[in-house]
């Protein structure tokens, strides 16, 4: 009897990890009818941060999801998105060994555009900051002195940095930017400072916290998204002219307003081109 | 004069096994009694229920007129008027020889360190182990050891001493000087039950001499008696074979 | 992988890696430390012979062996302190987690520790008229501790290298200072490698201190 219970055991345990083999070797190239060879891009994504790009179950959902499959189909390429973690992220996308590009409403910045390659942009964003009702807290430069929750390696991250200090301990730096707002409702920071889209999202799912909203144009400069790719991929060719043609279509304020349920504001992220 | 032990239908099991029953029991002020017989047979856990190392299920236990199973009774007070050597020695490790005799004293009669000191000094010459005040256990031989347990169970001054197969776990050549120890001790008029195998020492010192088999007290009676003319065949049987 | 490892970047962060490692070693030190006088406490509820001692005890082993430090940390930061002091305190959070999980299984190691010692110790020290806790002090506990050195030298490293999970809620220590110069630079090799560094420096001279510990014994 106790025999029987191994083995039936041990062919379930051979099953499960054959069909997940199955899976995986779906992944790098496929067989089109015709029997050639498609190259199938691989991109990464860190998907904490919605409604850019999460996990609905074991799906990856959002903004630059959908984005991106618009890009693809408009390019014509095959591809696959995986999420890796943010890390995992830009240490891959560097090598470009493994992935392709990485779409995962990654700032473009000079210092990132030492490291890697960036499609045209694609999104507007602005750091945001969330009070309680009543703060005294007016602008960005209100924060210093004040107690901060961040998502740790964001711009939001880097622009508090950049006003309150390095090495500052008010500054707390989180994983996502989940645990940062639980940190604010839990009475432990005085504001959080996150991408507007996110902050919205937040406010938005909990209208009974009593949070405002700052906007501070002044200290908070708009910044854009871009896809990453490894330094001189051929891939950045493909896609640009994809992404113009979806960022000019209804297409694009379609999801805009799926996502953010907020309209899409293209005259600042034309005129970043 | 009333006896300083008296044990009133004893009895004691651990799970199915009974290992004492009704036991009766009297011993005078300065008697040296000697518990023999085969081993399992209840020697040791009624020594023990004397001091109450193990709790009896039934019967009654006084020491110096004081009830044992009395809810009232703090047992560290009669413990300090019973002392006990053990098979194994049982020496504290982490301390000096002379730290071992001043500990109880100290800790519980509350004397100074110096009054402690000069006890355990006056105990050690006594066992004849004075140089060996500062050593550790672990460098003493068994007879050492055993010597040494002897004085610290007597640094409490008990009125009692009870002795559990003192020399079992020593070297034969050993065995000698721990008795001769215990010998003076019985001609100090101290009050022992001793449960040993050795029968030379039994015949000599004891003033009575119990037989136990089977959780029962088969014999009681003075050695001459005992060793020479046994009452029971049991008690025969195991003579026989012992000597 | 590429291998050109910027310096630059460990010597600009080196007064953040250092006060990080002071929280490190702050954090780790008071959570052994609470840890074990919790974990006396439980060990003898544990070793209780009455049952209303014994099962919370059991249960508290249990749960804090049983469940993630992570999800201990993330609890006790956002749950606990925030309902005994009504705000969170990435600090208080990160010990009293620490504590509280290090208890569990220093309570298991006094057990241990104290179960190892001969009966005949303790029989001796009752024949001598001395009361339960005369006899834990100064017969059982002196020897039992000398044997649990070794385990709580273990613990200890353990959770100086566990005390890296407090990053997550912001706990300014050696981690979440590694992870800060990660987000600043996006560079993973130079903070990772230079913190794991540092814990390696502690970890190996806490051992080498557990070693000298044990002979002078």
């Amino acid at each position: 009897m106790r025999k029987a219970w191994l083995i039936a055991l041990v062919v379930g345990l051979v099953l499960v990890l054959a069909s997940c083999g199955a899976k995986e070797d779906k992944s790098g190239s496929k067989n089109d009818e015709g029997g050639a060879e498609v190259k199938v891009y691989q991109f990464a994504t860190d998907a904490t941060y919605p409604p850019m790009e999460s996990m609905d179950k074991e799906t990856i959902v959002g903004f630059d999801i959908d984005f991106l499959a618009a890009v693809m189909e408009e390019a014509g390429l095959e591809y696959e998105i995986k999420n890796i973690g943010w890390d995992a992220l830009l240490e891959s996308v560097k090598t470009g060994s493994e992935f392709d590009g990485g779409i995962s409403s990654i700032t473009i910045s000079e210092e990132r555009k030492q490291t890697y390659d960036f499609s045209i942009p694609y999104f507007e964003s602005t750091n945001m900051i969330l009070v309680k009702e009543g703060s005294d807290i007016k602008n960005a430069q209100d924060l210093k002195g004040k107690k901060v929750a961040v998502q740790g390696a964001t711009t939001g991250d880097k622009l508090m940095t950049g006003i309150m200090g390095e090495g500052n301990n008010d500054l707390k730096r989180f994983e996502s930017n989940a645990l940062a707002l639980l940190e604010m409702e839990s009475n432990g920071v005085d504001a959080v400072v996150a991408d507007n889209a996110i902050i919205q999202e937040y406010t938005r799912n909990n209208p009974d916290k009593k949070f405002v909203t700052i906007y501070d144009r002044e200290n908070f400069e708009s910044e854009y998204y871009g896809i990453a790719f490894p330094k001189g991929s051929e891939l950045k060719a493909k896609l640009d002219p994809a992404i113009k043609t979806v960022l000019e279509s209804d297409k694009y304020k379609e999801m805009y307003k799926k996502w953010t349920q907020s309209e899409a504001d293209m005259a600042g992220l034309l005129s970043a081109q | 004069m009333n006896p300083i032990i008296q044990v009133k239908n004893l009895s004691k099991s651990f799970g199915a096994n009974v290992v004492l029953q009704h036991i009766e029991l009297e011993i005078e002020k300065q008697q040296v009694v000697v518990v023999i017989g085969p081993s399992g047979s209840g020697k040791s856990t009624l020594l023990r229920c004397l001091n109450l190392l193990e709790k009896p299920e039934q019967g009654e236990v006084w020491i110096e007129g004081r009830s044992l199973m009395d809810k009232k009774m703090k047992i560290e007070e009669i413990r300090t008027e019973v002392g006990m050597v053990f098979q194994q020695f049982n020496l504290f490790p982490h301390m000096s020889v002379i730290d071992n005799i001043m500990l109880s004293p100290m800790k519980v009669r509350k004397w100074s360190s110096s009054q402690a000191r000069k006890k355990a000094i006056e105990l050690l010459h006594k066992v004849g182990l004075t140089e060996k005040a500062e050593a550790y256990p672990s460098s003493l031989s068994g007879g050492q050891a055993q010597r040494v347990a002897i004085a610290r169970a007597l640094a409490m001054e008990p009125k009692i001493m009870l002795f559990d197969e003192p020399t079992s776990a020593l070297d034969p050549e050993m065995v000698g000087e721990v008795l001769a120890v215990m010998k003076d001790l019985a001609n100090e008029g101290m009050t022992m039950i001793v449960v040993t195998h050795e029968m030379g020492f039994a015949r000599e010192v004891g003033d009575e001499i119990i037989f136990m088999e089977q959780g029962q007290i088969v014999e009681k009676s003075s050695p001459q008696q005992l060793f020479d003319n046994p009452k029971h065949e049991r008690t025969r049987e195991f003579l026989s074979k012992v000597l | 992988m590429r291998l050109e490892f910027r310096f630059d970047i460990i010597s600009d962060y080196f007064p953040l890696f250092m006060r990080g490692t002071l929280y490190t070693l702050g954090i780790s030190l008071s959570g052994i430390i609470l840890g074990s006088i919790l974990g006396l406490i439980i060990g003898f509820g544990n070793m209780s012979k009455r049952w209303y001692l014994r099962w919370p005890m059991q249960g508290y082993i249990h749960l804090f062996r049983g469940t993630p430090l992570f999800l201990q940390i993330l609890i006790v930061h956002f749950g606990v302190v925030v309902m005994v002091i009504g705000k969170t305190d990435a600090i208080v959070a990160a010990i009293t987690a620490l504590a509280l999980n290090a208890a569990a299984y220093t309570a298991e190691i006094y057990r241990a520790g104290i179960q190892s010692i001969d009966r005949g110790q303790s029989e001796a020290a009752y024949s001598l008229g001395m009361t339960k806790s005369k006899v834990m002090r100064y017969v059982v506990l002196p020897q039992a501790i000398k044997r649990m050195i070794p385990a709580f030298g273990n613990e200890f490293i353990v959770l100086i290298k566990d005390s890296s999970l407090v990053a997550v809620i912001a706990a300014p220590e050696l981690m979440y200072w590694a992870k800060s110069a990660n987000a600043q630079y996006t560079r993973i090799w130079e903070p990772y490698l230079a913190a794991a560094a540092i814990y390696l420096v502690l970890t190996y001279s806490l051992h080498r201190l557990l070693i000298y510990l044990e002979r002078k014994m």
